[in-house]
């Protein structure tokens, strides 16, 4: 019996030494790896920008799985086990949470492994300050949250003649973009002394709960006038709770990315203004500069802010806009 | 007598029959490592388990039931309780002043005492009540989760201590490029330089527990009343054990061990949340059966749970280190279920 299973122990060393000859590449080529925040048409839309740009610059691109849901505990599994397989040189990532995504990168950092955060950071997104345990990335990629929560405000107050009640309909407050998105809105709105912004609600990314939660609010304050919805889902379940409770017009919306969705509610006048990040560019942006400094030694800067794209019902159909549609 | 020492020994397909889930981890470990030759490593092994730790917990958790013929549906929710509850008595402790160290320790003994009130509840609800652990444990999820959600309006806790997440996602020690050894600090090197770490502290801590009850299950009166129970429960009336007692005893286990999952993910992941471990309840009975425990109760035990938690913790790590979709988890997690009830019915003579 013994013989036997020394027998098997042996075969199986065997292969374990064979087996990695087949696995061996050639020559150096920079590989990218890929790691999104959230299975979503916004990441979808990065990714295709950041294939883009590997193309370009042949680059070898890794992308990652898609997490089901919003979350370190969806995430850092994922990211731990490519890192664990390993084979690339630089490392473009959406941190989902701000501090629970800080040990694992670091690790991959130390590894040799360079890291720029794309559309979310961690700590407060300042990696130039020196004495964090943060700052180790190269460079943040990503919107001005803030400013575009103030933007969407004053859009809106225009469309709803700068008075009455809004409400914003957010979906995380662990994950930094959509913090400052709403700390951007409530700013904004503060501007105008007629308008009040009545409550936000956080619905972690659940277009179901968005609904009820707008449902309830448009119940319990049935002046509201105008609604911000932070993000894809948050933005589609408010539209949906304004649909069913018929106030299509008499409530105007704003949506934060040009989702298929979104646009095509703003076609048929369900909502009245949709702000478009840039997620193709970030992800473009993000392997140039990772590119950059792993070829070139660039300087890279530590904060990279793509602008933003405004759609209304005036220029959705117009064709340069078409590129800003997440797709 | 002389049929057990002949079926101990057994031939060979009968000895592979009763140990396939082994035979199998084996054979899964030598699939990823023939496809990705980085799969083969010490790291990976400590990922596995490190990844892995909330449901071994979990899967712990729902053994005790199910050994006494019960299930508790409640786990997940149970765990997202605990990690609520215990990130915001963090946050409070440090607010009042004390060391983190102290907060992380008291808010965690603390959470771990307020754990043991669903598995209370639960055994109370079974054991005297009568009512079908289905049911009950079903109603104790809703509850957990509501109570979680007033207490966080949405809002996953943040500011919890550093050190929470030092602790989380450190090791026991560090081997440093020169052979130097350093206990639970990471040693300063030059980037690129490789440290060993070697085990992770969540997977200590888990497993100093685990031990403890397959110590309990195993080789204590009361585990082998449990089984008793789960086996028929009318003679183990009869036999004069304090079945009442015993059930409850089992649920309240289940509700510790479902907190302490709840601890391992606030220091892994430092925050807390009400849906934490609601996506792994399923993986964790799933773990139970593949361990070869029938649902019916009687049977499983500590060790083959952890096996059968194992095997999935391999394949989900292993098809992203191959770079497959792990949407093939759920397929082959679902067939390996159905292969794991017929072998057994093949082969029954299980230890239990």
């Amino acid at each position: 019996m013994k013989k036997r299973y020394s027998a098997v122990f042996a075969i199986l060393l065997i292969l374990l030494t064979v087996a990695p000859v087949f696995g061996q590449a050639a020559k150096k080529q920079l590989t990218f790896l890929f790691m999104p925040g959230v299975q979503d048409p916004f990441y979808t839309t990065m990714e295709k920008g950041v294939r883009a740009k590997c193309k370009e610059l042949g680059v070898n691109l890794i992308v990652a799985e898609y997490p089901k849901a919003w979350g370190p505990e969806y995430q850092v599994p994922i990211l731990q086990a490519y890192a664990q397989r390993g084979g690339f040189d630089g490392l473009l990532i959406a941190p989902t949470s701000v501090d629970a995504l800080k040990a694992p990168l670091k690790a991959i950092y130390d590894k040799g492994v360079e890291i720029i955060t794309v559309d979310t950071f961690l700590g407060d997104g300042d990696y130039s300050k020196p004495n964090t345990d943060y700052n180790f990335p190269l460079s943040y990629i990503g919107s001005d949250n803030y400013l575009g929560g103030k933007m969407i405000a004053e859009h809106l107050a225009k469309l709803v003649g700068e008075k009455g009640k809004v409400f914003c309909e957010a979906t995380n407050p662990d994950a930094s973009s959509v913090a400052a998105r709403v700390k951007g809105f409530r700013d904004g709105i503060a501007q105008f002394p007629n308008m009040k912004l009545v409550g936000v609600e956080w619905c972690l990314d659940v277009q179901q709960k968005a609904q009820e939660q707008t449902l309830a609010a448009l119940q319990k304050d049935k002046d509201i006038v105008g609604i911000f919805g932070t993000n894809v889902f948050s933005a589609q379940g408010a539209n949906q709770a304004v649909v069913n409770a018929g106030l299509v017009g008499a409530i105007k919306i704003a949506s934060w990315d040009a989702t298929i969705t979104n646009i095509e509610n703003l076609k048929k006048g369900v909502i009245d203004l949709v702000l478009a990040q840039k997620p193709g560019e970030m992800g473009s942006l993000g392997v140039e500069w990772l590119y950059k400094y792993l070829t070139q030694k660039v300087q890279v800067p530590k904060k990279v802010i793509p602008g933003f794209e405004f759609f209304t019902k005036d220029n959705v159909n117009d064709p340069n806009m078409q590129q800003y549609i997440y797709q | 007598m002389q049929t057990e020492t002949a079926e101990k020994q057994g031939t060979l397909p009968e000895l592979l029959g009763r140990n396939w889930i082994a035979l199998f981890i084996v054979l899964l470990v030598v699939f990823f490592s023939v496809v990705a030759r980085s799969f083969f490593s010490f790291d990976t092994a400590q990922l596995i388990f490190f990844n892995g730790t909330e449901v071994f917990l979990l899967a712990i958790a729902e053994l005790f039931v199910i050994i006494t013929g019960g299930i508790d549906l409640s786990v997940g929710f149970v765990m997202g309780f605990a990690t609520v509850v215990s990130s915001k008595l963090m946050v409070a402790c440090v607010a009042l002043g004390f060391s983190p160290f102290w907060s992380i320790l008291a808010a965690s003994v603390v959470t771990l005492l307020i754990g043991l009130v669903p598995g209370l509840v639960n055994g109370w609800l079974v054991a005297c009540l009568r009512v079908p652990a289905f049911i009950a444990t079903f109603s104790m999820l809703g509850v957990t989760h509501g109570i979680s959600e007033l207490l966080t309006q949405g809002i996953p806790t943040k500011n919890l201590p550093a050190l929470a997440g030092d602790i989380g996602n450190g090791s026991f020690f560090y081997v440093a490029p020169g052979g130097a050894i350093s206990f639970f600090s990471r040693p300063q090197v030059a980037r690129g330089q490789t440290v060993l770490a070697i085990i992770p502290n969540m997977v200590i801590f888990a497993f100093l527990f685990i031990f403890l009850f397959a110590f309990i299950l195993g080789k204590m009166k009361f585990g082998r009343h449990l089984y008793a129970i789960g086996g028929n429960i009318d003679a183990a009336i009869r036999s004069g054990i304090n079945v009442k007692r015993d059930l409850i005893k089992a649920y309240v286990i289940s509700s510790l061990f479902a907190s302490l999952a709840g601890l391992s993910y606030v220091m892994k992941y430092i925050t807390g949340k009400p849906d934490a471990g609601a996506n792994m309840l399923l993986e964790a009975i799933a773990a139970v059966v593949i361990g070869g425990a029938s649902m019916a109760g009687g049977s499983g035990t500590v060790g083959r749970t952890i096996l059968g938690a194992l095997v999935i913790a391999i394949l989900e790590t292993g098809l992203r280190i191959i770079g497959m979709q792990t949407f093939m988890t759920y397929i082959l997690v679902g067939v390996i279920l159905i292969l794991a009830v017929i072998i057994d019915q093949v082969f029954p003579n299980r230890n239990r």
